[in-house]
């Protein structure tokens, strides 16, 4: 989990925290919050070992972190967390299935298994590739944070994988790009009009 | 005869032309190739855009029913798989309080 990067200077990381705020996801992410209460920004910490959902706060490595778009990916996935927390009874420390649908929908939505982003990392596949990244990212954060064996965490990702693969609340699609991500927003903004037409 | 009481089309017709030209693009067809393996289904875009341009130039009956059972149909789709966790019926209490002094490490 430490990552041999450049570190980012303090005013840069607060730089580039604010872009991803105002990133594709991090506007529809505060839309939803301001629905339910006043939401609260994300805290940046420095030199932590890893980017990670603790009890009411985000922390991010700014140590780990080396460009806006890698900011972006970690804020937006660690605001999936966030949001399956607010919104369901997430059993994150006794339920490992519940750890595991949280991180499908985090690898899934956050832009992590995007194609480049799979290509950098010398992972080729075209055809369901996506999926297979998704699986597999998912199994390694779930190792990351608790003690169990890989297969244990393979068969909780594998029983959750279907139902949590498939929702997209709240963009309700896979945000790909900006494109994607205002499109959900508009849909975000109809909503009135949607539910009480169909 | 079509339903009355200010009923409109569920999305802007505007809406229903973007959608079916970003499924129709290459790229889309990349993306939902590398996600789901399959090409892309969007000829109910279509549909529903005419639909939607038909209720909006002659209000038929017709056009509004497709469009009722095409946008209920997508909703069904969405809610198919099983939930893994009960959903709350508000946030947690204290998710936006301030944090304890005590978690900076």
């Amino acid at each position: 989990m430490n990552a041999a990067r450049a570190p980012l200077r303090g005013s840069s990381c607060s730089s580039n925290t604010s872009g991803a705020r105002s990133s594709r996801s991090g506007w529809l992410r505060g839309s939803h919050s301001k629905g339910s209460s006043p939401a609260s920004s994300p805290t940046t910490r420095s030199a932590s070992l890893c980017s990670c959902r603790r009890w009411r706060q985000i922390v991010l490595c700014q140590n780990n972190i080396c460009n806006q778009a890698h900011m972006n990916r970690v804020v937006t996935h660690e605001l999936v967390h966030a949001f399956d927390h607010c919104r369901a009874h997430v059993d994150w420390f006794t339920n490992v299935r519940h750890l595991a649908c949280s991180e499908v929908r985090a690898a899934n939505l956050s832009g992590d298994c995007s194609l480049l982003n799979e290509i950098f990392r010398l992972h080729f596949g075209l055809k369901r590739h996506h999926q297979t990244c998704v699986r597999d990212r998912a199994i390694r954060s779930i190792l990351a944070v608790r003690n169990i064996s890989k297969e244990v965490a393979q068969k909780a990702v594998d029983e959750v994988f279907e139902s949590c693969f498939n929702d997209h609340e709240p963009f309700g699609r896979i945000p790909h790009n900006k494109t994607y991500a205002r499109y959900a927003h508009r849909d975000f903004q109809n909503r009135d009009r949607y539910y009480s037409n169909i | 005869m079509a339903e009355g009481g200010g009923w409109q089309p569920p999305r802007p017709c505007e809406a229903y032309r973007a959608e079916w030209e970003l499924c129709s693009s290459a790229g889309h067809f990349l993306r939902h190739y590398y996600v789901h393996g399959e090409r892309p289904a969007c000829e109910q875009w279509r549909r529903d855009l005419d639909s939607c341009r038909e209720w909006e130039e002659r209000r038929s009956a017709e056009a509004q029913q497709s469009l009722r059972e095409s946008e209920q149909a997508r909703v069904r789709a969405a809610r198919k798989h099983g939930l893994v966790w009960a959903p709350r019926q508000s946030p947690p209490a204290d998710w936006h309080l301030p944090l304890p002094q005590d978690n900076d490490r």
